[in-house]
């Protein structure tokens, strides 16, 4: 498009008083050849973008440069409609409210930014939305037809679309139809599970198509495009659906391995799923002669909270025993129940259930068992009361209930090896490593992706394949997949149906917004998508290999094969390529290489150094603008420029940074890790992986490796800021001037 | 450790059944709010929560026997604090009250003390600052009485000092017919009765 720019700068928030406007109005119109420069002191008010507006409409301005606040507020007061270029240029947090006022420095360094605004509006081009030649498709495929799967088809069918629901076993139901009761909201008293009702209503309804015996034999194509291979009772079907949410549940922890409960040796020591079989079945007795139940004990963590079973806690086993404690006394009121704890986990309203436990006599030990035992025909427990510091023994036990915790139905029972490439490290003698749990190829089962980058979803470090469900629940790491219930984390029903309710909206949502060539979550609504030059490509699989997505194929010759839909435009690949190959509309190597050379280098007399910060739009920006917000000052010499997500980063930047003669470069990237808070999970990791390898450049260069520096900064790190760029400039101070200045 | 302590339920229904508020004690969860906030918790041998706990476990005698149950001076901090709303003063006061029906008088100056309160509330309807200390001091003997009597020298004068004290007995409040039949009343009501 032909584009007529105007830069509109706000004199409003303390601008007009930090800054000299007519130098950078000159500046705009002469340096930077832009053929229209205002101020205003209220832009962002009815008037200001009146102004903007009326240029639009008289003057066919359609690149508008907004000198004023930062692109995270007004974003949608400037707002001029999609054929319009909008780009922001931060004059108030990074200039006005954490810089000395009318300064020479500060002065720069908003021209330095105006610059750097410019230079990108000038490389940016219209996104326009991908297409794809097929039809979309808006169905939701739920695969796994327990409460999570058939509470999930039911909203979508609500929703008013069409549902396919597939389940392995031969009847709906999964765990909720094996229970006898259940506890629920408001964690009063026990409730019936209505699950006959909840199955009548997912069959009889018209916009669910119910499989069952069936397993899903291959998924291929991304959202909006999904082509499903079902085998169904034996027989081959084939869908075409725009997004999946996976709610296969759990299973519960193998209590084979916790024979140091007992288990297995006595007969009378069963698991939480075993005693709630029998309790539905009508009536508990002791399984070793059928004889009645009076004293029961319930070994609560029975394998969780281990460091060599399950690490983690469960959340639902001590409602779940308390429930079944309940069933006890109801069918025996002299009965007594003890419950063995470590710590009792009835969260939130829940609570209200474990008074009403323990308001019916039940006697709740804190302790762990030490020994399970069998005297006289009758069980006994050893264990250490933690409370009283005593060893207690309680005797007389009918039966001794293992409340084992929940594993995602997704987690293997061993890990499982793939063929490595020769000579790799660790490798056995077969030639085999094991998979790490975020790869595509560790989890069980479930949805047989086509995908270069494994068949199942990339699980957490306990198998739960999740991406961050603080940050963003349901997202797992294929966009269009969405996790809904157990196989996310252990919850109770009631927890369930929120979390199978939120997946389906997220479902339907992702279909919604692929079909008009839109991204979902964390960069919703963007219009642009990664462009490959294929004629360059060297096949060297940097790209697809790194896509957190696994966004990215391969054909038969190793050349990508980009799936657009899959996309979540963070940028990744192209920060990977090595031939500098991929490319957004609105967003590329190139365009991020101009704006730094478009900053202004003094000479080395001037002894004005110039440090560029790489910073992470989704978490370190925002602790930016914080830290502008709170009035925190830092040096005048540093310039910062957003990227989407720090993994985006080009090793040829910094060399062009540096030979350009800029003093030293900062990294703001998200925490990675265990705990990572990356938006795009990988991005800053694989960040501070490419950085690693800089040291060749900049020996190439002959430059100090201290010259650039990754940083974590999480969204709370804001009072940090100051004193990292401050530490920072010291260390360019001692290292001295970039050599490069001036050439 | 010592040896295995078996657990017995058959005390804490006894509690359960006998003893003032002693049902509340199904509700603690061990939290230690209450050992936590008690001005006498130095003083005790073993924390409420854990008066609690052994109750459950069936120790019976220690529970009894224990200096804690004689000790509360109803301040209120561990019922006003408790997460569960446990009373737990009126649980130790029925605790102690229990043991002392069983025979059981572990310390016997609490007792005549409460014992001496009780009466005297009873028989004038408030309490005579100095006729109550008299009582409880003499009680042991008449050397004891004096020591115990010059001992609180200084407390008895700034009470008069302060005319918190008089020096003529004390009159029987009006209505004190009604206040006894409350009492009565009181007493009754108790699983473990007020006075022991």
């Amino acid at each position: 498009m032909d584009k007529k720019t105007a830069v509109y700068i706000c004199t409003g928030c303390g601008i007009g008083d930090a800054l000299d406007i007519d130098p950078i109005k000159e500046l705009a119109t002469d340096d930077l050849s832009v053929p229209l420069c205002k101020d205003h002191p209220f832009l962002c008010g009815e008037e200001g973008v009146d102004l903007i507006k009326k240029d639009i409409e008289e003057e066919g301005v359609n690149t508008i440069i907004i000198c004023g606040c930062s692109q995270r507020v007004n974003y949608d007061v400037f707002d001029f409609g999609p054929d319009k270029i909008v780009e922001r240029v931060n004059f108030r947090e990074q200039v006005a409210w954490s810089q000395a006022p009318k300064e020479e420095d500060t002065q720069m360094l908003a021209e330095d930014n105006l610059r750097m605004g410019c230079s990108k509006a000038n490389d940016t081009e219209l996104p326009e939305p991908y297409k794809a030649e097929e039809e979309y498709s808006k169905d939701i495929l739920v695969v796994g037809g327990g409460l999570a799967g058939m509470t999930a088809a039911l909203e979508t069918a609500k929703a008013g679309y069409q549902a396919i629901l597939v389940e392995k076993e031969d009847r709906l139901g999964g765990f909720l139809g094996k229970m006898k009761q259940r506890v629920t909201m408001p964690y009063k008293e026990l409730t019936d599970t209505n699950a006959e009702d909840l199955i009548k209503s997912v069959t009889e309804n018209p916009k669910i198509e119910v499989h069952i015996s069936s397993t899903v034999e291959k998924i291929a194509g991304g959202p909006g495009l999904f082509s499903v291979d079902i085998k169904s009772n034996g027989n081959a079907v084939s869908e075409r659906v725009g997004a999946v949410v996976q709610a296969t549940g759990w299973v519960p922890y193998d209590a084979n391995k916790l024979g140091h409960l007992g288990y297995g040796k006595f007969k009378d020591v069963v698991t939480n799923v075993e005693m709630e079989e029998m309790a539905a079945g009508g009536k508990i007795a002791r399984p070793s002669d059928g004889s009645d139940v009076k004293n029961v004990l319930f070994i609560q963590c029975a394998g969780s909270r281990d460091p060599d079973h399950l690490p983690y806690c469960s959340s639902v086993c001590c409602l779940v025993s308390m429930k079944q404690a309940t069933y006890v006394k109801e069918q025996n009121p002299e009965s007594v129940n003890y419950i063995l704890y470590k710590d009792v986990r009835t969260v939130g309203q829940s609570e209200d259930f474990y008074r009403k436990a323990q308001n019916d006599g039940n006697i709740f030990i804190r302790g762990a068992a030490t020994n399970v035992g069998e005297a006289g025909g009758r069980l006994f427990v050893e264990a250490d009361d933690e409370l009283l510091g005593e060893k207690v023994k309680i005797e007389d036990l009918d039966m001794v209930v293992l409340a084992v915790g929940m594993v995602p139905a997704t987690r293997p029972d061993e890990i499982p090896r793939i063929q490595a490439p020769p000579d790799t490290e660790g490798a056995d003698e077969e030639g085999k490593i094991e998979v790490a749990a975020d790869s595509g190829f560790f989890a069980n089962t479930a949805l047989n992706l086509e995908y270069r980058q494994g068949p199942e979803l990339p699980t957490l470090k306990y198998g739960f394949p999740d991406s961050h469900f603080i940050c963003f629940p349901y997202e797992t790491r294929r966009t269009g997949i969405y996790t809904a219930g157990c196989v996310r984390r252990p919850m109770e029903t009631a927890k369930v149906i929120d979390d199978a309710t939120g997946a389906a909206m997220k479902a339907i949502q992702c279909t919604e917004a692929t079909a008009i060539g839109m991204a979902v979550h964390p960069r919703a609504g963007d219009l642009s998508f990664p462009e490959f030059n294929m004629q360059r490509c060297t096949q060297c699989k940097r790209c697809t290999e790194e896509c957190p997505f696994g966004a990215i194929n391969e054909d038969k010759d190793g050349n990508p094969l980009p799936n657009p839909t899959r996309c979540r435009r963070c940028g990744v690949c192209m920060g990977a390529c090595p031939e500098r190959i991929i490319s957004f509309k609105n967003y590329s190597v190139g365009m991020i290489g101009r704006m730094i050379k478009a900053i202004n280098v003094p000479e080395e007399d001037e002894e004005k150094p110039r440090v560029i910060v790489l910073v992470c739009e989704n978490d370190a920006y925002p602790a930016v603008d914080m830290a502008g917000i709170k009035r925190l000052k830092w040096s005048p010499y540093v310039r910062f420029i957003p990227m989407r997500c720090l993994g985006g980063l080009n090793l040829v930047w910094i060399a062009d940074a540096l030979s350009g003669g800029i003093d030293g470069i900062l990294l703001f990237g998200c925490r990675h890790g265990d705990d990572y808070q990356c938006h795009f999970v990988k991005g800053s990791e694989l960040a501070e992986i490419r950085l690693s390898k800089v040291s060749e450049t900049l020996d190439r260069l002959a430059l100090e490796s201290s010259r650039v520096q990754f940083v974590e900064i999480g969204i709370t790190d804001y009072d940090k800021i100051p004193k990292i760029i401050d530490e920072f400039m010291e260390t360019i101070e001692e290292v001295g001037p970039n050599p490069y200045k001036g050439w | 450790m010592e040896k295995n302590v078996n657990y017995d339920p058959s005390f804490a229904q006894e509690v359960f059944e006998n003893v003032d508020a002693g049902e509340e004690i199904k509700m603690c969860m061990n939290c230690g709010v209450c050992a936590g906030s008690c001005p006498l918790r130095f003083n005790m041998d073993y924390p409420p929560r854990q008066i609690f706990q052994m109750i459950r476990l069936g120790k019976r005698e220690e529970v009894l026997n224990a200096k804690s149950i004689m000790l509360c001076t109803s301040c209120y901090t561990c019922k006003v604090r408790c997460p569960r709303s446990i009373p737990v003063i009126d649980v130790m006061h029925g605790l102690a009250h229990y043991a002392i029906k069983q025979g059981i008088l572990t310390r016997r100056d609490t007792a005549n003390f409460g014992r001496e309160f009780w009466n005297q509330v009873y028989r004038l309807g408030r309490i005579d600052e100095k006729d109550l200390p008299r009582r409880v001091f003499f009680a042991a003997g008449f050397i004891e009485g004096i020591k115990s009597t010059l001992k609180y020298l200084d407390m008895g004068l700034k009470l008069l000092l302060h005319r918190r004290m008089k020096l003529l007995p004390e009159r029987k409040i009006k209505g004190i017919q009604s206040l006894r039949k409350m009492l009565d009343k009181a007493e009754k009501m108790g699983k473990g009765g007020a006075a022991a």
